[in-house]
C-alpha cells in the first residue's frame, strides 16, 4: 500500500507492506537509524518518536497508522543541534551503552513541552517506559530536571 | 628494547601464564598518590556523548550495506528432541529467499558445528537463513516446518543432582581440617540460599553484520571482545587473522554474555560466504533472552561456625548450579575460602547438566551470587552471636589471599566499612524498628564487596600528535557502555600536557592490530590505560626534543602543560602548536605496552555497601529505600564515569535481589518468561537514593596509573546487603531470591 509519512517536517512517499511497522520504515526505508529496537513488544521504549508531539512506540505502531501524523524521530529533535536536555543529558553522565538514549530522549523531550517544570515524581512517572539496563536512571532525572533549569543540589 | 617476560594473566580468577611483549626502556613512573594532576581524577563527561544522544552512534543493528540481506536463526522450541523433518526445499521456494543452511548442509565453516539436529536447550539453533527482507527470512524460517520427536530432558536442578548429571566433576577446594574444627567453635549456623537465573538483557541484542570482499572478511559484531571475536572467525573459515577485520564501534551492552563471535557473528559470515552478499543476523528479543546467556541459579548451603569473640573457626560452603550444557564454572565459593580470615575452609560446587543454554559470565560472575548467600549467613552469625554485623565483619579482617598464601597488593577494605557506616548511619539503624508513622518494617544490612580486577597485559596502544597539535590516541578498546575511551582520553592527555579536547581516543576496530582486553573482569582500564600513557610519554619525550631545538634550550628544561610548552625561567611560554605546525605533514608517534604485574601479590577489590528497605508486610513488598556504596578500586581517573559504573551495577544488583528470575516450566523445560515484559528489569520508578564513595587511594602495584577495574566491584555485594536489611527489618531470613511479593508472604507467615 502507499502510505504519505511526516517525518522530521518532510514528506515521504511509500510503498510499503499494510503490515510494516513504523520503527522499520523509519529505520530500514528512511535510514534513520536513531530510533532502536529493544523488544518489539512495546515494553522497552528504545523506539520511542513522536507522533504529533506525543511520545509513542514506534513497534506497535504501524507504519499506515502514523499517516496524517507529524513524526518527530531522535534526529529531527537533533536537527538544529544539541538540545539543552540533550546537552545535559551529556553533563550529567545520562547514559551508558546509550541504546536507549534516543529513546530517554524522546520521552523527555516530550515531558518538558507539556511539563516545563516537573517535580522528580513527574519525572519518574514520565519515563517509567523507558528501559535503561545499564541503570542510568539516577542521572536521566537529573538530566531532566537540569535541563528544565531546576537545580539538582 | 621490547623482550619478553613471563607473567601470570588473571580474567575472572582464572589464572594462566603469558608470555608478553614489554617495552623495558620506557621510564614512565607511577603518579603519586596525592599527585598534582590536571584531568586525572577530575570528573569528564563522555567524549561521544552528543553523538549517543543524538541518535548518531551507529550500532550494529544500525549497518546498512548495499545487497545485504536480512538473516534469521531457526532456534529450538524444545528443551531436548531430535529432528526428524526439515523442510529445508520449502523454505528456499519462499520468494526472496537467498540461502537456507541446516544441520550439516552447506556449512562451510570449521569446528563445532552450531546448527543442530538434536536441540539440548529452547533456543538451541537449528538452521538459518538469508533472504531479502526481514518479512521474506521469517516466512522462510515458518516454512522449514521443523518436527521433533521429544526426547526426556531435565531442568530441575534436583533431578539432575538425583541422577548425578553434571557438566563436569564436582570441585572440593578446602585447607585445614574442617569436619575437625566444628567442635573448636562456640557458635555454628547453617545457611541455605537459592539464588536465580538472571538473564544479562542487553538492550541491544547479539548481532552481526558479515561482508565477504574476496578472501577477506569484515564482520560488524555487537561483542565485548572483538579480538576474540576475530580469532574465532578466522579460525572457523580458514583464515589468517589479517584478513579478518571486527568492529565495534558501539555497542548496546553486554555484561558479560557477549563474548567472541557468537552464533551470529559466524552465520552471518557462513550465509554471506554462501550467498555472496552481506547479511546480517539479529536475535530478536525472545532469541535473546533465551539465547543470549545467564547468571546460573544455584543453591548454596553454607555452614560457619567461631568463637564467642566473632573469630571464625571453621567456613564450609556447598554450591549446586544449574549449568545448563556447559560453560566455565565461576568462583561460587571464593568468599567462603577468602572473604574472612579462617583456617579451616571447605567449598564444594556441583555443576549440574541440565536442558538450558550453557551458562555464561554475568556481571561478577560467580562471586555476586556467592556474596549473596554467603554474607547472608555472616548476617546469621552476627545474630547468633548478639554481635553487630560490621563489627564480626572487622573482626575477621584478612590482609592475604587465603587461596594462594600471597599478600593483597592493596587493601582499604576497613575505611569502606568506616565510611560506609557513618554515610548509612548505621549507629542508628536500630531505631528503624521503631514502630513507623507509615506502617512499613524498616531495616538495614550491609555486606562486603569482594573481586579480582588487577588485568595486567598484553594491552597496546599508539599516539599520534599532528602539525595542529592534536593528538590521535588507538587502542583495542570496545567500549560498552563504561567511557573507558573517555578514560584513556583523560590519561592522554594527562600525559600529553594538552587538554581534553585536542585528544582523540579511538578503538572498536581490529585494523590497527592494537591488541586491546575484552571489556570484561573489569580489566579495560586496569590493563590499557598504563599503555596507552607509556605511549603518551614517548610522544611527549619527543615534542620536548623538538622544542628543545626549536628554542636552543634544554629538553630538560621545558614541561608541557595545559596545551602549553614552558621553559622553567618562564621565558618560552608557546602553544604546542608553535612547535607541531612545524612538522608539516609529519607526526609525532609512539607506542606504548602494558607490563607484567609484579610477581607475589594478588590484585583485588573490595567495598562495603548498605541498603535501607522498607517492607510492606501486607502485600509482600520490598523497595530499597536507599544504598550507600563505598568501594576501594585503586586510583579514580574520572568521578563522573566512575560513579555512573557503581550505580549502574547497584541497580542491577538490586533487581537480582527484587525481581529478576528466569523461570522455566519443568514440565516442558520451556523458560516462561523470556520477553522484557514478564521478564523485569528495573525501572526509573525502582530506583532508591543511591550514594557512591570511593576510597581513591593508588594501588601502588598497579603499573604506572594506579587504578584497578570497576565494572564488576558495585553488583557484587548489593544482594546481600538488602537480604540482610530484610532480615533485620522482618526477624525473617527468605530461602530464595529474588524477594517476590509471594516469597516475602510466605517468609512472613
Amino acid at each position: 500500500m502507499r502510505v504519505a509519512l511526516d517525518v522530521n517536517g518532510e514528506r515521504h512517499v511509500l510503498d510499503v507492506s499494510d503490515t510494516r511497522r513504523l520503527v522499520d520504515v523509519l529505520r530500514d526505508d528512511l535510514g534513520l537509524t536513531g530510533t532502536k529496537v529493544g523488544c518489539a513488544e512495546g515494553a522497552c521504549g528504545a523506539c520511542a518518536v513522536l507522533l504529533d508531539g506525543r511520545p509513542v512506540a514506534s513497534c506497535l505502531l504501524l507504519a499506515a497508522q502514523a499517516e496524517g501524523c507529524s513524526v518527530t524521530t531522535i534526529e529531527g529533535i537533533s536537527r538544529g543541534g544539541p538540545t539543552p536536555l540533550q546537552e545535559a543529558f551529556v553533563a550529567e553522565d545520562a547514559l551508558q551503552c546509550g541504546y536507549c538514549t534516543p529513546g530517554q530522549v524522546v520521552s523527555a523531550t516530550a515531558l518538558l513541552a507539556s511539563l516545563p517544570q516537573p517535580t522528580p515524581e513527574q519525572v519518574r512517572a514520565a519515563m517509567v517506559g523507558n528501559l535503561c539496563r545499564c541503570g542510568a536512571y539516577p542521572r536521566i532525572e537529573r538530566a531532566v530536571l537540569r535541563a528544565s533549569g531546576q537545580g539538582v543540589d | 628494547m621490547a623482550r619478553f617476560v613471563k607473567t601470570q594473566r588473571e580474567l575472572e580468577g582464572r589464572f594462566e601464564d603469558v608470555f608478553v611483549l614489554v617495552d623495558d626502556d620506557d621510564p614512565t613512573e607511577p603518579w603519586e598518590a596525592g599527585a598534582e594532576l590536571r584531568h586525572v581524577g577530575r570528573p569528564a563527561s563522555r567524549q561521544d556523548g552528543l553523538v549517543r544522544v543524538t541518535g548518531a552512534a551507529r550500532y550494529t543493528v544500525d549497518v546498512q550495506l548495499a545487497g545485504m540481506l536480512e538473516g534469521a536463526v531457526l532456534r529450538s522450541p524444545v528443551a531436548h528432541g531430535r529432528l526428524t523433518a526439515l523442510a529445508l526445499d520449502a523454505a528456499r521456494a519462499v520468494p526472496g529467499v537467498r540461502a537456507v543452511i541446516g544441520p550439516g548442509s552447506e556449512v562451510g565453516y570449521e569446528g563445532e558445528p552450531l546448527l543442530t539436529a538434536e536441540p539440548t536447550w529452547v533456543g538451541d539453533p537449528i538452521a538459518a537463513v538469508a533472504a531479502d527482507t526481514p518479512e521474506q527470512a521469517a516466512a522462510a524460517l515458518a516454512a522449514l516446518a521443523p518436527v521433533f520427536e521429544p526426547l526426556a530432558h531435565v531442568v530441575d536442578p534436583d533431578e539432575a543432582l538425583r541422577d548425578q548429571r553434571f557438566t563436569k566433576d564436582p570441585v572440593e577446594d578446602a585447607r585445614g581440617d574442617v569436619d575437625g574444627a566444628w567442635g573448636e567453635a562456640d557458635v555454628v549456623v547453617e545457611l541455605e540460599v537459592e539464588t536465580p537465573g538472571h538473564l544479562q538483557t542487553p538492550l541491544e541484542p547479539h548481532a552481526a553484520v558479515a561482508r565477504w570482499d574476496g578472501d577477506d572478511l569484515t564482520a560488524w559484531v555487537s561483542t565485548q571482545g572483538m579480538f576474540d571475536a576475530r580469532t574465532e572467525l578466522a579460525r572457523r573459515f580458514g583464515l589468517p587473522k589479517e584478513r579478518v577485520r571486527v568492529l565495534t564501534e558501539f555497542f548496546g551492552g553486554g555484561f558479560g554474555g557477549k563474548q567472541g563471535a557468537g552464533t551470529e557473528a559466524i552465520l552471518a559470515a557462513e550465509l554471506a560466504r554462501v550467498t555472496g552478499r552481506p547479511v546480517r543476523v539479529v536475535n530478536d528479543r525472545h532469541a535473546e533472552q533465551l539465547a543470549g546467556g545467564r547468571r546460573a541459579w544455584t543453591r548454596q548451603t553454607v555452614k560457619l561456625g567461631a568463637r564467642g569473640d566473632g573469630r571464625l573457626v571453621a567456613v564450609e560452603s556447598a554450591a549446586l548450579v544449574s549449568m545448563g550444557q556447559g560453560g566455565f564454572t565461576f568462583p561460587v565459593n571464593l568468599p567462603a575460602l577468602t572473604l574472612y580470615e579462617v583456617e579451616h575452609a571447605r567449598g564444594m560446587l556441583f555443576p549440574l547438566k541440565t536442558n538450558l543454554r550453557a551458562q555464561n559470565a554475568f556481571r561478577a560472575p560467580g562471586v555476586t551470587e556467592g556474596v549473596a548467600v554467603f554474607e547472608q549467613a555472616v548476617d546469621e552469625l552476627a545474630a547468633a552471636l548478639g554481635l553487630d554485623p560490621l563489627e564480626l565483619r572487622r573482626r575477621n579482617h584478612v590482609d592475604r589471599d587465603q587461596a594462594s598464601g600471597l599478600p593483597y597488593s592493596d587493601k582499604h577494605l576497613l575505611e569502606c566499612y568506616d565510611r560506609a557506616a557513618e554515610l548509612a548511619g548505621w549507629g542508628d539503624r536500630e531505631r528503624l524498628k521503631e514502630p513507623q508513622p507509615d506502617g512499613l518494617l524498616r531495616g538495614m544490612g550491609c555486606a562486603t564487596q569482594i573481586w579480582w580486577g588487577g588485568g595486567g597485559p598484553p594491552a597496546h596502544a599508539t599516539v599520534r600528535l599532528d602539525a595542529t597539535g592534536h593528538a590521535v590516541v588507538t587502542t583495542g578498546i570496545q567500549d560498552i557502555g563504561t567511557g573507558t575511551l573517555t578514560t584513556a582520553t583523560i590519561v592522554a592527555a594527562e600525559e600529553l600536557g594538552l587538554p581534553l579536547d585536542r585528544v582523540r581516543v579511538r578503538g572498536g576496530d581490529t585494523a590497527p592490530n592494537l591488541y586491546g582486553p575484552v571489556s570484561g573482569g573489569s580489566m579495560t582500564t586496569p590493563a590499557v590505560m598504563p599503555a596507552v600513557r607509556s605511549a603518551a610519554g614517548k610522544v611527549r619525550r619527543t615534542l620536548l626534543g623538538l622544542a628543545a631545538d626549536l628554542y636552543e634550550i634544554a629538553a630538560d628544561d621545558l614541561t608541557v602543560v595545559d596545551g602549553r610548552i614552558r621553559s622553567r625561567d618562564g621565558a618560552i611560554d608557546a602553544d604546542v602548536a608553535e612547535v607541531t605546525e612545524k612538522l608539516g605533514n609529519a607526526t609525532i608517534d609512539g607506542s606504548g605496552s602494558r607490563g607484567p604485574n609484579p610477581a607475589g601479590y594478588r590484585v583485588h577489590t573490595f567495598g562495603c555497601q548498605i541498603a535501607q528497605v522498607a517492607v510492606d508486610a501486607a502485600v509482600g513488598e520490598v523497595r530499597v529505600e536507599r544504598i550507600v556504596a563505598v568501594h576501594d578500586v585503586g586510583r579514580i581517573v574520572n568521578p563522573l564515569g566512575a560513579s555512573s559504573q557503581a550505580e549502574g551495577g547497584i541497580l542491577q544488583g538490586m533487581a537480582f535481589a527484587l525481581s529478576e528470575e528466569l523461570v522455566v516450566d519443568p514440565n516442558t523445560g520451556i523458560p516462561v518468561n523470556a520477553t522484557l515484559d514478564d521478564y523485569k528489569v528495573p525501572t526509573i520508578a525502582d530506583v532508591p537514593e543511591v550514594v557512591v564513595e570511593f576510597v581513591d587511594i593508588p594501588d601502588p602495584t598497579m603499573s604506572t596509573i594506579g587504578a584497578k577495574g570497576l565494572g564488576e566491584p558495585p553488583i557484587v555485594p548489593t544482594a546481600a546487603a538488602i537480604a540482610n536489611a530484610f532480615a533485620h527489618a522482618t526477624g525473617r531470613r527468605c530461602r530464595a531470591l529474588p524477594l517476590t511479593r509471594a516469597r516475602v508472604l510466605e517468609t512472613l507467615r
